[in-house]
């Protein structure tokens, strides 16, 4: 078997090629594969520029020669192989450092600006340029998760957990630099570990150490009422009491998030994640593993939910599944405590995980073997990731964030994906 | 005496003649037994030579060949002569062949001159019985030689030449052919054959024919007057020639004629001895004889038998009793139940078989089952049980020259034993196979879950670290180091979050179980410090200080052991809230379940207040224990009941505190008890010591370890149950911690399993210390250790 007929086809217009079979070595690697689509490009388009691309055979991306693949799939070489070519996504590359003088515990990006909060107990805004622009200092613990709530022109809400036991909803004006505490969600009876803002930047629910989820309402009219004079403690505005408490966790809640603008997704140290109903506050389901999740990730392009527990794989549930336990694959490539773990806004078949053991990963499901990329550029061990979300179409950022303890001086490294092509 | 007594003698006196011979020649002594095969070989030869001779003389001389059915003794004496002749040359040394042709002819000669000799002889055979040529040939020897001692000498001087290859003629003394076989016509009139010119048929069927008697009267009358022997010279009915009668044979023919015995011996008038006579022997015979009465029989015998008769007839006596027919000997099995007899034959063992003779019982067994010289020695020392052969190998050259089996008896006897001995039971033999002994153990991996890998190291300690304790949710844990410092954790992310400098290498910490109070005994020195760390819910960290401040002193002041004081300043800043002052360095702090007791070791042999017990409440001391038991390790209470476990040495001691009494005392079976743990459930305890060991003792089961486990290469310093998790850990100088099963079930008929499921190696081994203190986490299946490398662990 030395020759297989193939037909190559693309999504993207620009790159299309005739629809008809080749017939191509079948030792012919990924390169291989690429140097024939760029010659025929050639021939087609007149000022084409060599691209290099990826392949994908059955939906599964082409790592080693292609009879090799075919073999380990069980692909039949008699017929011809339909094989789809990607651009390829280039290794990313750190951009930037942000340097932090301790450890920092979250960060959320949106399209501007980038949230972190750290064991400092602040928070801080930095530009996607790596520039600190604001200071959010308040809580009296650790900061442990923070989340950009909305954006209204300059003004923007963000909020901090902490360790504290209360959450606080911060009102940021971006052009006077100016910060004020909306008011303090208080009511956890732990440390408060993880918050979620629901898609309709209308609530937030926060999960807690003491195994309770709360959901908050993010609209300040409502609670500018109930305002309690006595509290001398704090300075801020106002309290506010939840609108729900959602309990039934075991154990602390390490992660949550909304699947939608009804439900709610949360992960616990007591070996289960669970889907509650954000309208009666019910629990819909339940996922059971067997290590202690760290965090949990959704993606609403693919409708997957990917989970980090402390075994160091990286899961991936289907939260529609009724019959709770089933993993649909299993990403297995740290050697540590899998922390982070975030779905691509924008690309369905990837997601990066971080973990203890100082690696960023970056993953296509079309290749669960292995990862993409081994993003190998920090020292210390990964803490949290997350996405940016840029202006520019086809720019995409990685904020991961990790821990530079034994000098208490942490860093943000950006990470920046070059590729061009994603949808 | 008859002719084969003369040829003996002739023989004996034969042996003399070579012995002298051999004292003579000395190459030929060895060969002395074999004398007989040695004339018997001559006569052999002799044979052969005989019939070459014979072939020749047919060929040259008719008259010869008519002889040559008669020749057979004659020859042999011929060829003896000759051969005689021939040993002439062999001692002369080489002549020249015409020597030998004129030798020769004078043989042929003497062979004429001695035929008639010969003729004497042969009739021997013809009346009496037909000798062995042998002995013909020794009788002819004796005949003709007179005194030749030289031919002799030469005769058995070749003879021994011939010796070697010399075979026996089984045939020579066979004498069951008694007839006359020079003619084969059998014993018939030989008038029969007067008319023919043959006078029968030899053995090959040639005609014998008759000797050509051409003698006219003339010729008789001459040879009557020429031929001295001419009176002795008699014709041979069979064979028709002449034969001359030898000087025995007419002195026979005179003693017949004359009416004499032909036996020269025998004496015809024997002294007559009368047989009866006038002496008186001592067995005195009779010719008197027999009476009358002998041949009549006896009346008194009639009258007996005529009475049996009739007691016959009337049945009185039965002529034969029946035969008993029940056997003599006792039938062992004669009671037995019919159905049992099954059961019998099924435990029937045959009788052991004989082995089957192998090779080295062989008579002429293959060489390689020949003993050496040395295996041979070493059977021979053997002790006969030893010996894996019964008997020596050894090699014969037929079956004939095989020994009677000296052993045969004694075999026998052995053989009989066997059967006599066998057992003809079946022995019930358990075979048990050793690895099914190995208790059945769960495969480690159905065990799930145990910790199994490394997963978070705690860093920031400068010295060992002694203790730990986790904070009842599980969210913090406490280290206390020998650098002085106290330091509080968060589990899931290693970060340390509160340091607390005491002033001194903490020994012990420990997080108070209670989760509505948060409170961290930690020991240094003499002092116990109460410690609010101010992690976790606001409204218990405040819930404790309201504790702690809400204290009365009580109205009258009891005489305490221990001074108990409020933390100020920046002590109180850094979260401490009550200190508590010892007589003694405090070795342990150990929290009751409740949270309100803390039990306080202080290790001394020669105090009697080693324990105390602070209520924190109520601010109060006791010494629970008024004597003095031994040098306290460590305590623990119980976590259900109100026992109070003291471990000394090389005990542990269990006491009700509500009765204030000694329940049980477990003897560990260890030098020295180093750390000791109660099992949730509270009936069972792990005791680790310094001697590798760790002793698990179920307490209802037994005051004695119910399993010692001595898994650990060097000695144990901490040991861990689990709260919720069926596990148990030991942590030793090795650098290693262990995890075990330790399956505790709720049916009290079934023994605790105890399987050890991973060994977790991180610790780097500092002062030749490794591990000093285990703790699992309230809730995970994790666990914690604290190193001499200034590190905790944690192993997930």
């Amino acid at each position: 078997m030395s020759q297989l007929q193939a037909r190559f086809f693309t999504e993207y217009k620009k790159f299309a090629i005739d629809d008809v079979p080749f017939s191509i070595p079948a030792a012919s690697e990924v390169t291989d594969l690429s140097n024939v689509i760029n010659k025929l490009l050639e021939f087609k388009i007149a000022d084409h520029k060599h691209v290099e691309f990826d392949f994908l055979v059955r939906g599964q991306f082409l790592r080693t020669s292609l009879a090799n693949h075919m073999e380990t799939e069980n692909i039949s070489t008699e017929e011809v192989v339909e094989i789809e070519y990607v651009q390829k996504f280039t290794a990313p590359q750190p951009e930037e450092c942000i340097m932090h003088d301790d450890w920092i515990s979250s960060v959320e990006a949106d399209s501007e600006w980038i949230l972190t909060g750290s064991y400092d107990k602040t928070a801080r805004i930095w530009s996607l340029e790596g520039k600190a622009v604001m200071t959010v200092a308040g809580h009296t613990d650790v900061v442990k998760d923070v989340a950009w709530v909305k954006r209204d022109g300059l003004s923007s809400l963000l909020l901090t957990a902490s360790l504290d036991q209360t959450v606080l909803l911060w009102e940021w004006n971006s052009e006077r630099n100016k910060v004020k505490a909306r008011h303090c969600c208080r009511g956890h009876a732990g440390s408060v570990d993880t918050i979620a803002v629901d898609p309709t930047r209308t609530k937030f629910c926060s999960g807690s150490w003491d195994k309770m989820l709360k959901i908050w309402s993010a609209e300040s009219q409502v609670i500018n009422k109930i305002k309690r004079p006595d509290s001398d403690k704090n300075s801020f505005s106002s309290l506010q009491t939840p609108l729900m408490t959602l309990s039934g966790h075991g154990e602390a809640v390490s992660s949550v998030l909304w699947t939608d603008a009804e439900e709610l997704c949360s992960a616990s140290w007591d070996h289960t994640i669970r889907l509650w109903d954000a309208e009666t506050g019910g629990q819909k389901s339940m996922l059971t593993g067997s290590k202690v999740f760290n965090c949990i990730s959704y993606s609403p392009l693919c409708r997957r939910l990917a989970s980090g527990s402390t075994d160091r794989h990286v899961r991936l549930w289907d939260p529609r599944s009724k019959d709770g336990s089933l993993v649909l694959l299993s990403l297995t490539s740290h050697t540590g405590w899998v922390t982070a773990v975030r779905w691509s806004l924008s690309n369905n078949h990837q997601l990066v995980s971080g973990s203890f053991d100082n690696m960023v990963k970056l993953w296509d499901i079309r290749s669960c073997k292995a990862p993409l990329y081994d993003l190998a550029a920090h020292e210390d061990r990964v803490m949290c990731a997350d996405w940016t979300e840029s202006g520019v179409r086809n720019r995409w950022r990685l904020c991961v964030c990790c821990e530079l303890c034994v000098v208490c001086e942490n860093c943000i490294v950006l990470l920046v994906g070059t590729g061009r092509f994603y949808t | 005496m008859s002719a084969r007594g003369a040829a003996a003698e002739r023989n004996s006196g034969m042996k003399k003649t070579t012995e002298k011979r051999k004292n003579r020649e000395k190459e030929e002594q060895q060969q002395e037994e074999e004398e007989l095969p040695m004339f018997d070989k001559n006569a052999d030869k002799v044979g052969h030579l005989d019939d070459t001779d014979e072939e020749k003389e047919d060929l040259s001389d008719s008259e010869e060949s008519v002889f040559s059915g008669l020749e057979d003794s004659g020859t042999d004496d011929d060829d003896d002569e000759e051969d005689d002749g021939d040993d002439d040359d062999d001692d002369d040394g080489d002549d020249a062949s015409g020597e030998e042709e004129e030798e020769q002819d004078e043989e042929n000669h003497n062979k004429v001159e001695k035929d008639p000799a010969a003729g004497e002889t042969s009739l021997t055979p013809q009346t009496e019985d037909k000798p062995a040529k042998s002995r013909k040939l020794k009788k002819k020897k004796s005949v003709t030689s007179g005194g030749d001692e030289e031919e002799e000498r030469g005769k058995s001087e070749r003879d021994s030449g011939l010796k070697i290859s010399s075979q026996v003629d089984e045939y020579e003394q066979d004498t069951s052919d008694e007839e006359d076989i020079r003619n084969t016509v059998g014993n018939i009139p030989m008038e029969w054959y007067k008319d023919f010119p043959h006078i029968g048929y030899d053995l090959d069927g040639k005609k014998i024919f008759k000797p050509i008697r051409s003698k006219d009267e003339l010729d008789e009358f001459l040879e009557k007057m020429e031929n001295p022997d001419y009176w002795r010279t008699v014709q041979d009915k069979m064979t028709g020639s002449d034969v001359r009668l030898s000087d025995e044979q007419v002195d026979l023919v005179h003693r017949l004629q004359h009416g004499k015995f032909g036996d020269i011996n025998f004496n015809e008038y024997e002294p007559a001895i009368d047989f009866f006579s006038n002496e008186v022997m001592i067995h005195p015979v009779t010719n008197r004889p027999e009476d009358k009465r002998s041949f009549i029989p006896s009346l008194i015998e009639k009258e007996k038998v005529g009475k049996l008769v009739h007691a016959i007839k009337m049945g009185w006596i039965k002529p034969r009793r029946p035969k008993d027919s029940a056997p003599l000997y006792y039938d062992l099995w004669a009671k037995e139940d019919p159905n049992s007899i099954l059961g019998r034959h099924k435990m029937h063992v045959p009788a052991p078989k004989i082995r089957l003779p192998g090779h080295e019982e062989s008579y002429n067994p293959p060489p390689e089952y020949l003993l050496t010289e040395e295996e041979r020695l070493t059977w021979e020392q053997q002790d006969p049980e030893e010996r894996k052969l019964s008997l020596l190998p050894q090699k014969f050259p037929s079956l004939r020259a095989v020994p009677a089996f000296t052993r045969f008896i004694h075999e026998r006897f052995e053989r009989c034993l066997d059967l006599y001995l066998c057992p003809r039971q079946r022995k019930m033999r358990v075979n048990v196979n050793p690895e099914d002994l190995i208790p059945k153990l769960p495969k480690p991996k159905d065990l799930h879950p145990f910790p199994t890998t490394q997963s978070l190291v705690y860093r920031g300690h400068s010295s060992l670290v002694r203790s730990i304790s986790v904070a009842p949710g599980g969210q913090w844990l406490v280290s206390g180091s020998d650098d002085g410092t106290v330091r509080f954790w968060e589990v899931a992310t290693a970060r340390c979050l509160k340091t607390v400098e005491v002033g001194g290498a903490v020994k012990s910490v420990a997080w108070s179980p209670n989760p509505a109070v948060c409170l961290v005994a930690i020991s240094h020195g003499n002092t116990v410090v109460l410690m609010n760390p101010g992690l976790g819910d606001r409204l218990i960290l405040s819930a404790t200080d309201q504790l702690i401040s809400s204290y009365e002193e009580p109205t009258e002041v009891k005489d305490q052991p221990v001074e108990w004081s409020l933390a100020e300043g920046t002590e109180h800043q850094q979260g401490q809230r009550l200190i508590l002052t010892h007589p003694r360095a405090v070795k342990q702090v150990t929290w009751h379940g409740k949270g309100d007791y803390l039990a306080c070791v202080m290790p001394d042999v020669s105090s009697n207040v080693q324990v105390v017990i602070h209520q924190v409440s109520k601010r109060r001391t006791q010494n629970p224990f008024r004597k003095n038991k031994g040098m306290v390790q460590c305590v623990s209470f119980h976590p259900i009941r109100p026992y109070f476990f003291v471990a000394t040495q090389r005990h542990v001691r269990v006491y009700n505190l509500i009765k204030q009494e000694l329940t049980k005392k477990l003897m560990t079976n260890c030098k020295w008890v180093s750390s000791m743990a109660i099992h949730p459930g509270g009936d069972n305890v792990i005791c680790g010591s310094y001697d590798c060991r760790l002793a698990w003792f179920d307490l209802d089961l037994s005051t004695k370890p119910y399993k010692m486990l001595r898994h650990h290469k060097k000695a144990l310093r901490g040991v861990a149950y689990h709260r919720q998790y069926p596990l148990f850990a030991s942590g030793s100088d090795d650098g290693s911690v262990i995890v075990c099963h330790g399956m505790v079930y709720n049916d009290l008929l079934q023994n605790p399993l105890i399987v050890p499921v991973k060994v977790l190696k991180g610790h780097t081994i500092t002062h030749d210390l490794g591990v000093l203190d285990v703790a699992f986490h309230p809730t995970q299946p994790w666990v914690f250790s604290s190193g001499a490398d200034g590190t905790v662990r944690l192993f997930t």
